[in-house]
């Protein structure tokens, strides 16, 4: 018989006879696992690639001042292109007494270029094409902002000066720029009206776009005319720029379930090393006849390889089905967050899972499977010979080798790799020290004479009931760190800003309304406020070298020098500021007005240091001077704080709107609307609002890193139960012996109930440790929050792994002790 | 006192019922020494096994001291057992991981001992191992692991003591050292013994030898 087909044939009767079920359950777990990231990934990378120019609305975008954007307009129309104009900006929407903040798009015919508007005409009716742009005098909104403002379709809303009336919800606008959901709802109004708004006020902060669009050709050449155009004040967006933007959040969540996803695969691994080794085994004697029978150590090793590309075939197909159920789940846990709308799940993310089974028998099953082709035929004989089993660095080797690839594949990045790789061995030896080290101390007191049917399913047994409790452990230390200890940070974090902190922002205050809207506040709000002015200008040079964005680290340096910086000057130090280097000016003897006081966070970030010469460009006019002292800024007073400050001589003349921030109790926010009505072009944030709405994404995120986690201690648990398959021989053995002696069966099913409790207790125990630990650890070092040990999270994990281990173990168990004594007068060996 | 009364055991087999033996009668005085001699697979293990109530027969009665042993179900039994009934096997069937001392303690604790402890301790001193007490059965000879399993049947002193081949595993000397020991606490202790063996010099050692063949029993000549 060919070699494939035996070892389908054997593969089949092993598992029938429950051999390989495990073995199989730990593959699918891990397969599950890892295939569910990879759909989730794809789809939601599917639906942002191909897509980029969607994305833009246009196939080339021109950021900059109005006008700037004429003389780039005229080429284009020269070369025969699809023009349009969209601003857009921040502001707040008033309707009865509630007021949001809302994002504002103003278009002009023809947009969008690129991609599509979808529209509803109520919630739920079915989406359309939009035919245009909203006509004059209406504003369409996203669908959520009916219920923030408890408003329906047709009726009226006010932005700025002027009242629109809601004719349509926005489903889709493919160019909000993200595939996220933005904490600020989206408005799309008609740019006609834009001016009877009276919003758009001097150095307000408004985004002027020029969209442009044409065939490839066209692209190509006016892109040419753009490289000797001189481009000061314009930011041109490509395609390629917004889908980088949203590829690196996704790429950068997907490489943390992705690693997330391995740690399910190593503790699995660890069932299947257990299995398998048992499997092995027993398969010896089979393996001993069909030597005999002339079967070469070629073909038993075909044999088995055979037999693992049909469990890898079957598991991971089952697995990569379960993977795609457990997707479905994380959009549900994610919605509202993503596009309603994803691509159908492509065939990749299948792929990937397969090769994740095939990799996890490579390092977990192969090396033991290849093992039994060192079987020797006079086995049948002589029982005692067993061959070589495949040795212990083999097989650690290979399975530490394969999850360090695996974990490279999954982080694309080597570092990342070894770090990830180096915690988690880190973990593990760790928590094993302590179980061994608790297992020991139980074991010493059972020694002095204290519970010896209490603790002896568990010392007996001190290497299993290790691993048992290490995996059992780690699953349970992750989900009580991404729920008891994250929800405790936040709340610390809460908690730490004070209750009066402020909780209103105004912006976009212009000069001429100073010194009104601060009496205005100050008299009839009765807030205690002032206001500061607020520059915006791009950081172009450092010590009079150019900046360029492509010299730092994408990410948050990177960022902030693509963006402008939000300057202003001074007398005083800001309160809750700390210099921490250099002098604040009054301290001075010589006070000359070019100085910049610069943030900690910044200077780092950009490795700027005392005495750098900082030139900004603002509004075409560059502004130079030293850095002489560096600021410590308590970001979460939520005070009005800058990066960036100087004296004022040096920015005074310089366009500036003003910026404040109050805290009104809530009892007092009847005076919002009269404020906004007042004062149309200055744009209101609610602190509160955006908290709550941040905190509700990282809750739906930290959901979908709970069902990581709990599929790691799925896998735990296959750890326990074939630890508990494989010590089955020995259980029945002392099942019957106790029986002989005189144990009732209450007896012995109390004695594993106690192994069990002990198992899941003390796996709780290390988990709640270790969690309370390690969460105030990143409370205290890395957040700076107060927040203390909390001995109450050992007390939810001790029951939780104890309930855990109970039930699963439990039902494990049930088979070993209904077994009859009479198997100790008929062991094998007994005549 | 032991009696067993029209004792039959038949098996489910691959080819139809097999029967090991029927209609066995045996009486067994308290105190007295029998040795149940037999071939390999004429079913003499059963029979003991039958007879210190570990199963049941398919036909038949067993009591022990009055009480119906083929009529209580398993728990009591287990329950008659604790504390009053010893086992010596073959196989030794010491618990791996416990030391010889926690081996000695197990059927103290299951018994209800007050003081498992001490009574272990003497209990291997009278087998000879007083400096063994924390050796794990690994780390202990054959014959050492029997004489643990001796002071494990004697420590509760027990009423019944059943050994199934107890020399079976051991090599001559060291058998016959054990069986010295076994007689010598049973003189002690006035313990009733069944001993099951295919060695017609250790059966000889008992009061009184039964030979078990074709499904019957005879008393030996
Ligand atoms: N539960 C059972 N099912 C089937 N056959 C059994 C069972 N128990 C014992 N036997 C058979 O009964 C015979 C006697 O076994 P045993 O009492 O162990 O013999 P001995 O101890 O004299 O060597 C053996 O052939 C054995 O296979
Ligand atoms: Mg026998």
């Amino acid at each position: 018989m060919k070699a494939w087909r035996y070892a389908l044939k054997l593969l089949l009767r092993d598992y029938r006879a429950g051999e390989l079920r495990l073995l199989a359950a730990a593959l699918v777990v891990s397969v599950a696992a890892v295939s569910s990231v990879a759909w989730l990934a794809d789809r939601v990378g599917e639906a942002t690639s191909g897509r980029a120019a969607e994305l833009l609305a246009a196939d080339r975008v021109l950021e900059g001042a109005e006008s700037l954007a004429d003389r780039f307009a005229a080429k284009a129309a020269e070369l025969g292109m699809q023009t349009t104009r969209s601003v857009g900006f921040p502001s707040v929407v008033l309707s009865g007494d509630r007021t949001q903040l809302v994002a504002v798009k103003a278009v002009e015919t023809g947009y969008p270029l690129r991609g599509e508007l979808l529209l509803q005409s109520g919630l739920g009716a079915p989406e359309r094409r939009a035919e245009g742009i909203p006509p004059r005098g209406e504003i369409w909104i996203e669908p959520r902002l009916l219920s923030l403002l408890d408003l329906e379709v047709g009726e009226t809303l006010s932005l700025g000066a002027m009242d629109f009336r809601i004719s349509e919800l926005l489903a889709l606008d493919a160019a909000r720029g993200n595939v996220f959901v933005s904490l600020a709802p989206q408005v799309m109004i008609n740019r006609a009206d834009l001016a009877a708004t009276d919003l758009i006020q001097p150095a307000s902060r408004v985004r002027y776009n020029l969209l442009l669009a044409g065939a490839p050709a066209t692209v190509d050449a006016y892109e040419a005319w753009l490289e000797r155009q001189d481009l000061t004040g314009i930011e041109v967006e490509r395609p390629t720029d917004s889908q980088r933007g949203v590829g690196e959040v996704i790429e950068r969540a997907r490489r943390f379930l992705g690693l997330s996803a391995l740690l399910t695969l190593v503790v699995a691994g660890v069932a299947m090393l257990m299995t398998v080794r048992r499997y092995a085994a027993r398969q010896v004697d089979r393996v001993a006849v069909m030597r005999c029978l002339g079967a070469t150590q070629r073909d038993i090793g075909w044999l088995m390889v055979w037999k693992l590309i049909w469990l890898g075939l079957f598991a991971g197909g089952i697995g990569v089905l379960a993977g795609l159920g457990l997707q479905a789940g994380m959009l549900a846990l994610l919605s509202g967050l993503l596009p309603e709308t994803l691509p159908a799940p492509g065939w990749r993310p299948a792929v990937v899972g397969w090769l994740t089974a095939y990799a996890g028998l490579l390092g977990f099953a192969l090396p033991t499977f290849l093992g039994l082709r060192h079987v020797p035929p006079l086995r049948v004989l002589r029982r005692d010979l067993t061959g070589r089993p495949t040795g212990a660095v083999t097989l650690y080797a290979a399975a530490l080798g394969v999850v360090l690839a695996l974990m490279w594949w999954q982080a694309s990045d080597v570092r990342l790799a070894l770090t990830v790789f180096a915690a988690v061995l880190g973990t593990l030896l760790l928590l094993g020290a302590a179980a061994a080290g608790l297992v020991w101390l139980i074991r010493r007191r059972q020694r002095r004479g204290a519970g010896l049917l209490q603790f002896t399913g568990l010392v007996r047994r001190p290497v299993t009931s290790t691993i048992q409790i290490v995996a059992v452990g780690l699953g349970l230390m992750a989900l009580l760190l991404l729920t008891v200890v994250r929800t405790d940070l936040l709340t610390a974090w809460r908690d730490r800003i004070p209750d009066d902190a402020p909780n209103y922002f105004l912006i976009n205050i212009q000069p001429s309304e100073v010194p009104e809207l601060e009496g205005y506040l100050n008299d009839t709000v009765g807030v205690d406020t002032r206001l500061y002015p607020m520059i915006r200008g791009r950081l172009v040079e450092i010590n009079g070298e150019d900046v360029a964005p492509e010299d730092f680290p994408p990410g948050r340096a990177r960022g902030l020098v693509e963006r402008e910086f939000n300057l202003s000057f001074r007398e005083q130090p800001a309160e809750g500021n700390r210099v921490i280097q250099g002098d604040w000016w009054r301290e001075l003897p010589a006070q000359p007005p070019d100085q910049f006081s610069v943030e900690q966070g910044v200077a780092d970030e950009l490795g700027i240091a005392m005495g750098d010469r900082l030139t900004f460009r603002v509004a075409g006019r560059t502004v130079s001077a030293g850095v002489t002292n560096i600021r410590e800024v308590q970001w979460d007073s939520f005070n009005v704080n800058f990066f960036v400050v100087s004296p004022p001589g040096l920015m005074e003349d310089f366009p500036a709107t003003y910026i404040t921030s109050f805290y009104l109790p809530p009892d007092r926010t009847d005076v919002l609307p009269e404020l906004v009505r007042r004062y149309p072009s200055v744009t209101l944030f609610d602190v509160g609002t955006i908290l709550r709405t941040v905190r509700s994404i990282i809750d739906q995120g930290a959901r979908v890193v709970e069902l990581m986690a709990s599929l790691t201690l799925v896998a735990g648990i296959i750890v326990l139960l074939a630890a508990l398959q494989v010590t089955a021989e020995e259980r029945r053995f002392e099942t019957a012996l106790m029986r002989a002696l005189g144990a009732t069966k209450q007896r012995i099913r109390r004695m594993i109930r106690w192994e069990l409790l002990l198992i899941g207790g003390l796996a709780g125990l290390l988990a709640g440790g270790v969690a309370a630990v390690a969460g105030h650890a990143v409370a205290v070092y890395l957040f700076d929050l107060e927040y203390a040990l909390r001995p109450v999270l050992v007390g939810y994990g001790v029951l939780a792994g104890a309930a855990v281990v109970w039930l699963a173990g439990g039902v494990g168990t049930l088979r070993y002790y209904r077994v009859s004594p009479m198997r100790l007068l008929r062991a094998p060996e007994n005549g | 006192m032991l009696v067993a009364r029209g004792l039959g055991m038949r098996f489910a087999g691959p080819a139809g019922e097999i029967s090991l033996f029927q209609n066995l009668d045996l009486t067994i005085a308290d105190g007295e020494a029998v040795a149940v001699l037999g071939a390999s697979g004429s079913g003499k293990s059963t029979l003991l096994g039958l007879l210190a109530g570990l199963d049941v027969p398919t036909e038949g009665q067993v009591f022990f001291n009055g009480n119906e042993l083929t009529a209580m179900d398993e728990d009591q039994r287990a329950r008659l057992r604790a504390g009053r009934v010893g086992f010596v096997f073959q196989a030794f069937h010491l618990m791996p991981g416990l030391t010889a001392l926690e081996n000695v303690m197990l059927p103290l604790e299951l018994s209800g001992s007050r003081d498992p402890r001490g009574e272990a301790v003497q209990a291997l001193e009278a087998v000879g191992l007083g400096e063994r007490l924390t050796h794990y059965p690994p780390q202990l000879s054959g014959g050492e692991q029997q004489r643990v399993a001796i002071g494990r049947a004697f420590v509760t002193r027990p009423r019944l003591l059943f050994a199934d081949e107890p020399t079976g595993n051991l090599d001559q000397g060291t058998g016959e050292r054990i069986i010295d020991l076994l007689f010598q606490l049973n003189r002690e202790h006035g313990t009733t013994l069944v001993l099951v063996t295919h060695d017609p010099a250790l059966a000889r050692r008992c009061d009184r030898v039964l030979h078990i063949a074709d499904g019957a029993l005879e008393a030996a000549a």
